[in-house]
């Protein structure tokens, strides 16, 4: 075996080895999860989705106001921030020399970092303190946030990635800008669009930060209305797992395993969405 | 430029530059109604870019500019609203591009539809069918009109397209080396389509071609271009049999 053989060996060892380190915490959180949560679901049973939690020491209950408030937080702040998106992504698509849309550009790709927690308190400060009260509208605002740059991006690329001679045919048929658009290059690239909106959907299911001085965390309540206080469940991990009950720890675990397998169920729909695109 | 009746297409000093490049060299030609004229050269020569300047496609490609005038059944192209210039106008391109998310009826149904041409369900299926049968894909598809394209070979795609167009009704169909991606048989079929066009509908026919041979045999009239300019214009026969420039001999020849 010459050097050059011993460096190749000793390069892949070292790939392999990084690679393996680099995809083990993910595996450990998944396991980790399933191996606290599962037990926990199945000792508390069905009622676990519908209960509202226990007080301390006290058996398991449930998560039903934090389920129910992360679906409807989630719902909300798509239907803010989706049309938002759409429209941002158009606009920088089909004008890309107008100053405003590089601007729509830039900003996307620079909100995609922003610290979430600064989304919090912008929040807090334009929508809260007005109103004098927390909200599930405050809370679908900074959720909409933080949603807007993910959708945008994605759809800008879902876009841009529809063939030139598709926009070309459809204006050779006469039609205007705003029917090649919608009718043409939204069709084509539906699920690429499709893609970024359960990815933006998938994103904010999971945000804790920007709820933290927003939402009002009520957890033995369904909310109502955009004007009621709720609970999501990321908060409520984030609040039982710093307390010194075991049952809460327990309803954290389960708790992250409900959120776990939401966010399966959307990543194998959209994985769906991109197998199938044909062009 | 006054129009003359009896002209199709009448095409005086057009110029047309792309990002700062002169494309096309102060071209012009007139066409008669219900004729063929076949635009050949050798590629990169500016054929298609002179057939998007008749449709003003060309206003879809930043930085370009064009001069001159070209009047399309009296239609001043360049003075009027570009979208309803296009409507008079069909195009189909070099490479098959049936909307691939929508099925074949969807295709050729969305022209008219979304330019609001019908008033009923039954006039569009009328005009599908009709449209379709202009294109010779009919009986290759009535039993499946809600398939999508891609389950089409290549060279039904290109007829769907055709009919994509024809859809329209246009005075003036524009065709971009429409056999260029397509097998020899399939190239026949829309040869034929196209010179049956002809004898049927007031429609007149620009086709962009390199292959001199499908120039020679479908045509009426031949526009030669070569590097952007317009080497020589007439008869098809005319040209074919007596032409008077060097270059259309060797291009003829297949040497250039």
């Amino acid at each position: 075996m010459d050097v050059r053989e011993v460096k190749e060996r000793v390069f892949l060892v070292l790939v392999v080895i990084l690679s393996i380190a680099a995809v083990l915490p993910v595996f450990h959180v998944f396991l980790s999860v399933i191996w606290n949560g599962f037990g926990v679901i199945m000792e508390a049973g069905p009622n676990f989705l519908l209960d509202v939690p226990p007080a301390p020491n006290a058996g398991l209950g449930g998560i039903a106001p934090s389920l129910a408030g992360t679906l409807l937080l989630a719902v909300l702040s798509s239907l803010l921030g989706i049309p938002l998106s759409l429209f941002a992504a158009i606009f920088a698509v089909e004008f890309p020399d107008n100053p405003l849309a590089k601007m729509v550009r830039v900003l996307s790709k620079a909100l995609l970092e922003i610290p979430s927690v600064v989304v919090g308190m912008l929040v807090y400060a334009i929508l809260v303190v007005p109103m004098g009260r927390f909200s599930m509208l405050a809370g679908s605002l900074a959720l909409a946030i933080m949603m807007i740059p993910y959708v945008t991006t994605y759809v800008e690329q879902a876009l841009e990635g529809v063939p030139f001679t598709y926009r070309e045919a459809g204006f050779a048929l006469g039609l205007s800008r705003p029917k090649v658009v919608f009718e043409i290059m939204v069709g084509i690239a539906r699920r690429g669009i499709l893609t970024g909106m359960l990815i933006g959907f998938a994103k904010v299911l999971g945000e804790t930060a920007p709820l933290l001085f927003t939402l009002g965390r009520d957890r033995y309540n369904i909310p109502l209305g955009p004007l009621d206080y709720g609970d999501s469940i990321s908060l409520l991990i984030f609040d039982y797992a710093q307390t010194p009950y075991a049952n809460m720890h327990q309803v954290a675990w389960g708790a992250a395993l409900v959120l776990t397998v939401m966010f399966l169920i959307i990543f194998l729909i959209s994985r769906k969405f991109t197998e199938e695109v044909f062009l | 430029m006054i129009e003359e009746k009896g002209y199709a297409l009448q095409i005086e000093g057009l110029n047309v530059w792309i990002r700062g490049k002169h494309i096309i060299k102060n071209v012009g030609l007139k066409v008669p109604k219900r004729r063929i004229l076949a635009v050949m050269g050798p590629s990169g020569s500016g054929k298609s870019t002179l057939l998007r300047a008749i449709n003003r496609l060309i206003d879809l490609i930043p930085e370009s500019k064009v001069e001159g005038k070209v009047l399309v059944y009296g239609t001043d192209v360049y003075s009027e609203d570009p979208y309803r210039v296009r409507r008079l106008m069909g195009m189909v391109f070099q490479t098959p591009n049936p909307f691939p998310n929508m099925s074949i009826y969807e295709n050729v149904a969305i022209g008219p539809k979304l330019n609001r041409l019908v008033r009923s369900k039954d006039e569009l299926n009328e005009l599908v069918r009709w449209a379709l049968e202009k294109a010779m894909l009919w009986d290759e598809v009535k039993g499946r009109l809600d398939d999508l394209p891609h389950r089409l070979s290549g060279g039904q795609q290109q007829r769907l397209c055709l009919a994509r167009a024809l859809a329209l009704k246009p005075k003036l169909l524009l065709l971009d080396e429409p056999t260029g991606n397509v097998d020899p048989v399939n190239a026949v079929k829309i040869e034929e389509a196209l010179r049956s066009l002809l004898r049927d509908l007031e429609i007149t026919i620009v086709l962009v071609t390199h292959t001199p041979h499908q120039a020679v045999r479908i045509s009426d009239y031949i526009a030669f271009i070569y590097m952007g300019e317009l080497v020589e214009f007439g008869l098809t026969d005319t040209i074919a049999l007596n032409p008077r420039h060097e270059l259309t001999v060797k291009f003829l020849r297949g040497e250039v």
